[in-house]
This record gives C-alpha cells, structure tokens and sequence, in this order.
C-alpha cells in the first residue's frame, strides 16, 4: 500500500527538484534544463540587489507568517479543550463542523465576504457601527497597512482553526482515562484537570506542529494575500509568493522565481533545524 | 489492489510522456490553433460553427484535422509561456503581450518564416501589406537584415479612446454637453448634488485596472500635459510614465480634489472588476471612457441593459478631456498591427507549412466574411447594397449552434474587414441598430487630434526585468495621490513617483531613450501646437 504515496512524492517532489538548477541558469524554456546557459549566483544578486520589493516581501512574509503563528496557533489547542468537554455527542459534532466547514472554502469566496463584510462605507460591519454612533469615520480594516494585517490573520484563524483542532482532539482521546479519574478522586476541578493531565499529554503533539509551523515560516501561500491584497496596502501585503509572481512568472522569468524558491526553502531548513535543535534541547522529542 | 495502482500509475506516466503527435496514421494532419476563450454563456469553441466550417472548407479538402485550443484570454501570456516551457502549445499561437514575444525570439523559440510566406501565402499578404509585415520583422542574428518571425494582425479601426456621459442626467440637469474640463466639472458637481443616481450616484466611474493601471488613467491626466515643455525624446523615453510628464501632476491633483468631492468611487481601490459593470447598468454611473463603441456592443450592451433599469436613460458620446494649455482634444490610436501570430519552433516543416496556409485561406475574403459575420438569417439578417451585414443579433440573443466569436476566431484581422477602408469606416455604425448616429459621433471624436501610440522595433530588456514591478507601483501611485489628504499631496506624489523610478522604471526609461536616439521606435509625438 506504500507504493502510491511512495511513487506520488517521486514524480510530484523529487522529480521535479532536479528543475532547482535553473536558479543557476540563464533559462531558455525553448532550450529547457540541459541547453541553458551557466551563469553561476547571477540570478539570486539580481533578486536581491536589483528588485527592491523583495526586502519588504520578505519582510511581510515573516510578519504575516509570525502573526499568523501567534495569534492562531493556541486557538486549536483551546478550541480542542472545549470541543472535548461538551457532553452531548450531537452538539459536539455540530460545533466541529461548523467549526472546520470554512476549511474547505476557496479563498476565492472568502475574498468576496471579506470584503462584503470589511469594505469601507458599504461593508456591513461598518455600516453597522456607524449606524448604531459606535463609530463615526469608517474602520479602514482593508484599506489601511497595520489595519489590513490584522485583518488578515484574523480571517486565516478563522479559515484554519476548526481544521487544527482535528489533530488536538485526536490527541486528547489518546489521553489515559484513568489519568482523569485520578485526577478527579485527588479533588481536581475542571481547570486543574486541563492544566495538569490535558495540556501535558498533549504537549508532544503541541511541540511537533509548532516546529512544523515554524518550518513554514517563510512559505506563504499565493492566493490568500493575493485575494486579499490590494494596491492601497501594497507595502504591507506584498509577500514572497505575490513577489515571485509578478517577478517571475509574469514575465517569464522561471529562472528568479526559482532562485527566490531555494532561498525560501534554504531558509526554512535553517529554521526548522533551529526549532528542532531547541525543542530537543527542552526534553522534547522532535521531528528527527 | 496493488497491481490496479501500480498500472494506473503507470498509465499516468505514460500519459504525461506523451507529445501531441502532429501526424496521425492514415495520412491526416492535425493542426492545433489557439483561440481565445471569453466565456460566452451557451457557446463552446472546441465545436462551435466556425471549426466546422473551417474543417469543412479548408480541413476536410487539404486532409487536415483543424483543433481550436481555447485559451483565457485574460490570462493567454501566462498560459501560454506554461505551455511553451512544456511545449505543448498549438501549432499557431497568438498574443498581446509583445514583451513575451520579444523574448521567445531572444531565447530563438520560434519558427522563422519568411520563405513560408512567399511560397505559401499570396492572400495573406496582400491582406497585411508589406509595411505591417515589418512589425513582425526582428534583427536577430545581428547581420543587419531582419528576419520575418511574427505575423501581425492587422488591425482595422485604430481607434481606441470612447468618453460617455448620461444624456438623460445632462437634460436632468438642464445642461449641455461639457466642451472641456472646467464644464465637466461642474457637470461633475452637479449631477452629485442632485443625485441623479440615487444614493449610489456616482459621477465619475474610476476603477483599478490592475494589469496595467495607468492605461486608461492617462486620459484624465494627459489633458494637463503642458506639450510645449516635452521634448519628442522625452514623449518615447516616457512612454510607458506619462505620469511623470511635465504637468501631469496637475492631473493627479484634479483627481484628487474629485475624489475629495466624493465624485469618484470611494473604494475603487478595492473593488472588483465586475463591480464596475454592474454599477455602470445599474445607472449610477455619469461618465465612464472605454472604447468608442463600448456602451452598444452585442456581448456587452451598457446601453440596453442599463435602460432596462433606469428607463429613459441613455450614454452619449462627449468629448470633453480638452488640453488646458492649447485646447486640443488628443486621443491616442492603436499602431497599425494587433495582436502577434507565432509558429512554435519545435513544429515540424510540415505542420508549419499547414500553419501557413491555414493563414492564407482565412486571408480570402469569402472565408474571412463567414468566420466574422457568421451564418445570414441567423447571425445577421440580412446585407446592405455594400455588401455589410446589417440587423446584427446579440450573442445572447444567437441559438446556441450559431454563437460565435467574430474577432477571436478570424485572428489576422483585428476587428470587421469589408474590403476597403471606405466600407469599413461606414461598417463601423451599421452593428449597432439604432444607435448608428451615436456611434458615429464617438469614432468622429476618437479620430481627432490622433496621435499613435507608441512601440519599439527592438526588444526593451528592463520592461521585462522591471515592467510588472513598475506597473505594481503605478497601482499603488495611483492610489495613493488620488485617495491623500490634499494638503499632503505634493509629498506623497514625489514619493511615489520615486517608488516608481526606484522599481525600475529609470531602467525603461534609459533604454526607451537609447532605442529612440537609435532611431528604433514607431508611433507619433503629438508635439505642441503650431502657432496659427
């Protein structure tokens, strides 16, 4: 049964990482990988020395990635926690598809409610707001840099929470019962019982994604800041993938896209090693 | 189960190995053509009536099998650079994006064809003439004689700027047609006050064009143009930057103050593509510029669509976007050729040489006439003494075996052919039944004090470096000088000029001025007036 994941990582992974030398090359596509020309670390000094949207991509990308991960990496494990209290099954179940349904939205759709719902004048929040005197200029949510941040990793917790709490909640069904009722004959109240059995037996899974996540820190995915992103925050939503699109892909240019790609990846296996080594160095098991 | 996914898997893979093989068995080619798809509701070009009447008329005898390729043609370069890298692109592709076909040139991915059009292509060539020919003519091997590796459409009418504003608000407001910028103004503040639109009135239609968003932008602020103070040098070099023109900023600074007024579109920034047309049909908008026969068009009608809601409305043609400096009302045209027509240099002698005479065959006007007008009685219904098809039929209107796809079919001529410019000028009103005056009115206003638009014979190396980079920038310039506080707005103006500059747009500038003082360029400096 190994042989179709097996075989889906060496046609779609590993097959196409040999396409990392174009980063190297003047790429030809008519030529292709074999008849283009050398032209040795040309490409990564043009990126970095000549296109000067790229520190600040970068910069977004690590700011949005670093918000992202703070703001919606305890909302899973918290949203885990409750899930796993409620008692009846039905309600339980309800709550968890309500809760991970907006997983499966494109970010298409949820492009189009974000901005019926946070559009200066006619979205409805703020039509809302400045009807009821909360508020008496329009809340610039989408307009506004620092504003448009926020707003966006409101929304990406939104989008991916009820999708996190899967894996925490399989977590806790791992848990030994006989822990609980330990827990309870020693007199612990609900909260302790969180605090002292819950979050410990769940620790290992909570340090396994947080390394992970911290691996992606410098992956972004396209559409989300694409969708979202507009020419009024471009300062503050242009990220490493929108970057590599316009610089890259737009106009042909295979060779920088590439280059930007295995500086990403570069970077992210530095990091990921960094958030392993020290997850180890805490007496924790780690990825490898 | 295991043998099932191991074979499926090795289906996959023989499947992803193999190439389009361009000659089948029993003796008939394939000829693969791009053709762009525009989502028409109810019409599917793998199988519409123009690919059966060109397999009827001209596959079917040369024992060709023709395959129409639909391709988005919002994102045709895109799609097409993908399927160039992976050489699966059709056997003739076609573009707009000039830039891209520059560099499959550089990169030498094309086909060279001039000894294919000399032997293959009398009609075609006669049809296009040798001056458009040049357009497609590139110095490559650097032996000072250009090589023919594109086949320029030929573009028809060249006109290309349409100003509208709402007839019925005018009577409304008991005014006449604006003649310059100071009375459109104030029609401007007028129709705001009195809310002719309702509490959506909005006077102004001004959206992002992404892609490019400047483009249109320009014909608000080019009248500001102070021309005595351009060079012709200068005109080139700044092509693609007329924001950084002298007096242009005074434009931007107009805009402002309207945005200001609430006479554009507060969130225009934000809004989508769509959003626009609705509003436009939904009557809020008092002047919108696009293409001169832009509110009467049969796939797109404003007009009906628009009286539909708001009955008794009704766009006029205005030509008011007057220079302030010398009164002239300046449109730019398009250069004589369109869209670029390119054979793939990995097809076969033999697929191109089909290529070509597919060309060809469509260049004879019988042929021609049918892909772009379409079947008598169903299309249009009848023709008038010239010859020119009249009582055309909206395609939402056309059964569904009929719909077609005039321009995007019948490539090598960009827009309707009747046979001598005469018929085509008095062909450009007869479409669009009722409204044959109007139309009229606009095309007499687009082809006055024309100035052509501006290109380069040879390829510009930073607008492909920098041309996306630049274009993100003039997006958010845009924004930001129009949407800033007016008190602030000299400081942020040369900020986001600087922006500009620092993205790349100096490199394009240099090299637009290195390629004018070579002499490289086509296209027309309107220059400053002449004393009378």
């Amino acid at each position: 049964m190994l042989v179709l994941p097996v075989a889906f990582y060496l046609i779609f992974c590993y097959k196409p990482m040999a396409g990392v030398v174009i980063a190297f090359q003047k790429y030809n596509l008519f030529k292709g990988i074999f008849g283009s020309k050398w032209v040795g670390l040309d490409n990564f000094k043009f990126v970095i020395e000549k296109m000067r949207d790229f520190p600040i991509a970068l910069y977004n990308t690590l700011l949005l990635n670093m918000m992202g991960l703070i703001a919606g990496f305890p909302v899973p494990i918290i949203l885990a926690i409750m899930l796993n209290e409620i008692r009846s099954t039905k309600a339980k179940r309800l709550s968890q598809t309500l809760l991970y349904l907006p997983h499966f939205l494109s970010w298409v759709i949820i492009g189009g409610m974000v901005l019926q719902i946070f559009a200066p004048t006619t979205g409805v929040i703020n039509q809302l707001l400045l009807s009821w005197g909360v508020i008496d200029k329009n809340i610039p949510f989408l307009t506004d840099g620092i504003h448009w941040q926020i707003t966006y990793t409101l929304v990406g917790v939104w989008q991916s929470m009820g999708w996190g709490t899967i894996l925490y909640l399989s977590a806790i069904t791992g848990i030994n019962m006989e822990l609980f009722e330990a827990a309870k004959i020693d007199g612990a109240n609900k909260l302790q019982q969180v605090w002292h059995v819950t979050l410990p037996g769940i620790r290992g899974t909570i340090v396994v994604l947080l390394i992970l996540n911290v691996g992606q820190m410098m992956n972004i995915g396209f559409d989300r800041p694409y969708i979202m992103g507009n020419p009024l925050v471009q300062d503050y939503c242009d990220v490493l993938s929108t970057f590599v699109y316009r610089a890259g892909i737009t106009n042909a240019k295979f060779e920088r896209a590439t280059a930007i790609g295995l500086f990403q990846s570069v970077v992210g296996l530095i990091m990921i090693s960094l958030a392993n080594l020290a997850a180890k160095r805490m007496g924790e098991q780690g990825i490898w | 189960m295991k043998k099932l996914f191991s074979m499926l898997l090795v289906l996959a893979m023989l499947l992803s190995c193999f190439a389009m093989p361009a000659v089948a068995e029993d003796g008939w080619a394939t000829l693969r053509v791009e053709v762009f798809d525009r989502n028409v509701a109810g019409f599917n070009l793998e199988d519409c009536m123009q690919l059966h009447y060109v397999q009827e008329k001209f596959g079917d005898p040369n024992h060709i099998k023709v395959e129409f390729v639909p391709v988005s043609r919002w994102d045709e370069g895109e799609i097409l650079t993908t399927q160039m890298s992976g050489t699966t692109a059709p056997d003739i592709c076609i573009t707009y994006n000039g830039n891209l076909v520059n560099q499959y040139i550089d990169m030498g991915g094309l086909k060279q064809l001039d000894d294919l059009l000399n032997e293959y292509a009398p009609n075609l060539k006669a049809f296009l003439g040798d001056e458009l020919l040049t357009y497609g003519q590139f110095d490559t091997d650097e032996d000072g004689v250009k090589e023919q590796y594109v086949i320029p459409a030929r573009r028809i009418a060249v006109a290309n700027v349409g100003n509208f504003i709402r007839g019925d608000w005018l009577a409304a407001l008991n005014m006449e047609k604006p003649t310059n910028i100071e009375e459109f103004e104030a029609y401007l503040v007028a129709a705001k006050n009195a809310n002719l639109g309702g509490q959506m009135t909005i006077p102004l239609d001004f959206g992002l064009f992404k892609s490019d968003p400047l483009i249109n932008v320009k014909r608000f602020t080019d009248p500001f143009i102070d021309y005595s103070k351009v060079t012709e040098e200068d005109w080139f070099a700044y092509s693609l930057n007329h924001e950084m023109l002298p007096g242009s900023k005074d434009g931007y600074k107009w805009l402002n103050k309207l945005y200001h007024e609430g006479l554009i579109n507060e969130s225009f920034a934000i809004q989508d593509d769509d959003t626009g047309d609705r509003y436009r049909v939904q009557g809020y908008f008092g002047f919108f510029s696009q293409q001169p026969d832009q509110p009467w068009r049969t796939d797109k009608n404003f007009e009906t669509e628009m009286e539909k809601n708001v009955p008794g409305s009704y766009w006029t043609p205005v030509n008011c976007l007057k220079n302030v400096y010398d009164n002239r009302t300046l449109h730019d045209v398009y250069a004589p050729n369109g869209l670029s027509i390119i054979i793939p240099g990995w097809v076969s002698d033999e697929t191109a040489i089909n290529a070509i005479k597919y060309l060809d065959w469509m260049s004879e006007y019988e042929n021609m006439f049918f892909l772009q007008n379409g079947t008598e009685g169903k299309n249009y219904l009848a023709v008038n003494e010239d010859g020119i098809p009249i009582q055309v039929q909206a395609t939402d209107t056309v059964e569904d075996a009929y719909k077609m796809h005039a321009g995007d079919v019948c490539f090598i001529s960009n827009g309707l052919f009747y046979g001598s410019d005469e018929k085509n000028a008095a062909a450009t009103a007869i479409p669009f039944t009722g409204y044959e005056d109007l139309v009229k009115e606009s095309y007499g206003y687009a082809y006055t004090d024309t100035w052509t638009s501006v290109s380069f014979s040879v390829a510009i190396q930073a607008e492909t470096d920098f041309g996306e980079m630049v274009k993100s920038k003039q997006g958010e310039f845009l924004v930001k000088v129009v949407t800033c506080a007016p008190e602030e707005f000299d400081a942020v103006y040369d900020e986001a000029i600087q922006a500009i500059l620092n993205a790349g747009a100096q490199d394009i500038i240099d090299e637009h001025r290195a390629a004018y003082q070579a002499g490289n360029f086509r296209g027309t400096f309107p220059g400053a007036p002449t004393a009378e």
